[in-house]
């Protein structure tokens, strides 16, 4: 009993995993720019296909993945430079529309290129263990592992390094962070290409257990959504907490009432933290961001 | 013309030719009455498959099968001079989508006869649209529901009931007596706990627990874990790749431990490619084309085999698949019908009920009760291994 209950966990924090790493995507985004960007799973599924594709071809198994991880943030740049930045006026609405347009877009061009069947990456080195009966699988690992090398590399890179700060500076206060001398193209582009990075990595590090699929960004990019509003689409910590919260709730429901709800239980929590909290876990709702 | 008179007769002549054009689609005699030109001009035969979406791994080899066979038979003459257009749409895996294509092929394509769909679901979305139609319908999938007690629709994929018998006959003799069933959740799936309890009561062995899955899923950790803690002896997945194959892989990586047999939906590449090392060991029924090297020299199946893998190993450089089969079978059980009674439905249907074809999903022996052909002599069991398929028992 406890240990399916451990099982169930430890699926729920590989899934949540990536997730985290998705809305850590998306607050980057939103707090420089007021962009949701609902391209974010396309990227993780974008890289997930590259790399299948480069590994299939002979191509050694990191030697793909860093390609792929890089031309995803550059495809994230192009996204910035050629159609978000050449908008004037840019409301909520108006980026969700752009970006809802980039991910047809992108699904799209996965489609006709890669086809309608789901591609797998090979596993990444290591060995599955079993400890007390719940089995670990060794792709888990590195999921998590992506999460706390990537996520928590971003999360430092934003309170501690001068660039990071900058960010923070031009989500706080743009005018402010102008007249000190920061450019505002270039904390957008690095927005955007921390969304292509991260996404990229969690699509990368998901395929060989989950298939990357042209459609499947939509889902994935709806899930990685509610965690950030979990984190109240400002703060990361909250974020990255919601998600693997809502990863372990999902197999939870999945395992104890019904698979066919795993879905349903995202959309109800979505809901539910919308309509009750909507700032999400963020313990101090301030009026400040990030 | 004055600004006013504009006003008026724009409007008119707009619903006029609006008018015009919604009468000439509809059929006014309410019946099809046999038109002198269309006898001359070219056959018509439509196909609705899953070429995208959860079904892909279906649609696509058999949109391959078809185009390449139509392409075959026009070269060949066609039916009686005749050329075949055969005309076939994506439903996207969806039931509506299904639905849509249909309608479309009977009501603007004038087709004779409609190949689908690719999966249960989408296919039983069909049924009721021939039926009322009056069109011959031949479904490439696998749940007799859709063509139980049915006028117009016929199949070439092995019924899932008499894919259950031979598996349970093999639980039967390896003295299993308790089975856990992991489930496709869409039509695929629909019934199968319902005939392994019915199956199972003659043979003393129970359903003790059943899961299910969305085809599109991709964690199975869940079901797997139920499962590992249930008390079966034997499990049965019951799905189509790649959610077949990541189950398999996720059965295995979390030590379930026990014997597990698949259905006949996994007979094609893609269950290796989703499984990998997971694969081996699993034993499923399905149709003599993937063990073809391994069959008796005079088996009556083997040429027509054989024949079609050189064919669309040529025109599309890889193996076909078991599915690939069903829409191999489809459509010469049509186009033989159509050669012996031309294209009048009700005739086209007469003839179809006493369709016999040895083909590749097995030898078909059509009646008006029995609109499948095939019994379970026309599945064997094979055991996966390293990639491939190793026939166990005919």
């Amino acid at each position: 009993m406890f240990t399916d209950f451990l099982q169930l966990t430890v699926a729920g924090l590989s899934q949540g995993s990536v997730y985290a790493l998705l809305a850590v995507g998306l607050i980057a985004v939103y707090t420089v720019r007021h962009v949701i960007n609902i391209a974010q799973g396309e990227f993780a599924m974008l890289a997930g296909l590259g790399s299948a594709w480069l590994t299939a071809s002979g191509m050694p198994l990191f030697l793909a993945i860093l390609v792929a991880i890089l031309t995803v943030t550059l495809v994230a740049i192009a996204m910035e430079r050629l159609i978000i930045a050449r908008v004037k006026k840019l409301t909520p609405l108006t980026s969700i529309i752009l970006t809802l347009g980039v991910s047809t877009l992108l699904q799209a061009i996965m489609l006709l290129v890669w086809g309608p069947e789901a591609k797998g990456v090979p596993l990444f080195p290591g060995t599955n263990i079993l400890i007390g009966g719940v089995s670990i699988r060794s792709q888990e690992f590195w999921m998590i592992g992506a999460l706390v090398v990537v996520g928590g590399g971003i999360v430092l890179f934003y309170e501690k390094s001068r660039w990071g700060k900058a960010l923070r500076a031009c989500a706080e206060q743009p005018v402010a962070a102008r007249i000190v001398g920061i450019s505002p193209v270039a904390a957008s582009v690095l927005a955007f290409a921390i969304a292509g990075f991260v996404g990229a990595v969690a699509g990368v590090v998901a395929s060989p257990i989950y298939l990357s699929l042209w459609s499947g960004g939509v889902l994935l990019g709806l899930k990685g959504f509610v965690a950030a509003v979990l984190g109240g689409f400002v703060s990361f910590r909250a974020a990255i907490v919601g998600a693997l919260l809502l990863g372990m709730i999902e197999a939870y429901v999945a395992g104890y009432v019904g698979s066919g709800l795993r879905d349903g239980a995202a959309f109800l929590i979505l809901i539910l933290v919308l309509v009750v909290r909507p700032q999400g876990l963020v313990l101090k709702p301030t009026a400040v961001r990030v | 013309m004055k600004k006013s008179r504009l006003r008026f007769i724009a409007p008119i002549a707009v619903i006029t030719a609006l008018a015009l054009s919604g009468c000439s689609n509809s059929n006014l005699g309410g019946t099809a009455d046999a038109d002198p030109a269309a006898e001359a001009g070219p056959i018509k035969i439509g196909a609705v498959l899953d070429v995208t979406g959860v079904g892909a791994s279906l649609g696509v080899p058999e949109q391959n099968t078809l185009t390449m066979l139509a392409k075959q038979l026009n070269a060949d003459g066609g039916i009686g001079g005749r050329d075949v257009e055969l005309t076939i749409i994506d439903n996207q895996s969806t039931e509506d989508g299904a639905a849509k294509a249909t309608s479309k092929l009977i009501e603007s394509d004038k087709v004779d006869l409609i190949i689908g769909a690719s999966r249960t679901g989408p296919s039983l979305a069909m049924r009721p649209i021939a039926e009322a139609a009056k069109i011959p319908m031949i479904s490439v999938a696998a749940n007799v529901a859709i063509v139980k007690d049915s006028e117009w629709v016929f199949k070439t994929a092995q019924n899932d009931v008499v894919v259950l018998e031979r598996i349970l006959d093999d639980a039967e003799a390896k003295g299993y007596t308790k089975l856990a069933l992991v489930r496709d959740a869409t039509g695929f799936g629909e019934g199968v706990a319902d005939y392994i309890t019915e199956l199972g009561a003659e043979r003393d062995i129970t359903l003790v627990m059943t899961e299910s899955f969305e085809p599109s899923a991709t964690d199975f950790t869940p079901q797997m874990t139920n499962v590992r803690g249930s008390d079966a002896d034997a499990v049965i997945i019951w799905g189509i790749n790649p959610s077949a194959g990541l189950a398999q892989k996720a059965y295995v990586q979390l030590s379930v431990n026990k014997p597990v047999y698949h259905s006949h939906g996994i007979s094609n590449q893609a269950f290796f490619d989703a499984a990998g090392d997971a694969a081996n060991g699993v034993v499923a029924p399905m149709g003599r084309l993937l063990v073809a090297d391994q069959l008796a020299a005079d088996n009556p199946q083997r040429t027509v085999i054989e024949q079609f893998k050189a064919d669309y190993n040529e025109a599309y450089g890889e193996q076909p698949s078991g599915f690939a089969g069903h829409a191999f079978d489809a459509w010469h059980i049509a186009v033989n019908a159509i050669e012996a009674a031309g294209t009048d439905p009700a005739a086209l249907r007469d003839e179809l009920e006493t369709a016999q074809w040895t083909g590749i999903s097995g030898v078909f022996k059509m009646t008006a009760k029995n609109h499948s052909g095939l019994d379970a002599s026309a599945l064997i069991l094979a055991e996966a291994e390293d990639g491939r398929w190793n026939l166990l028992k005919d």
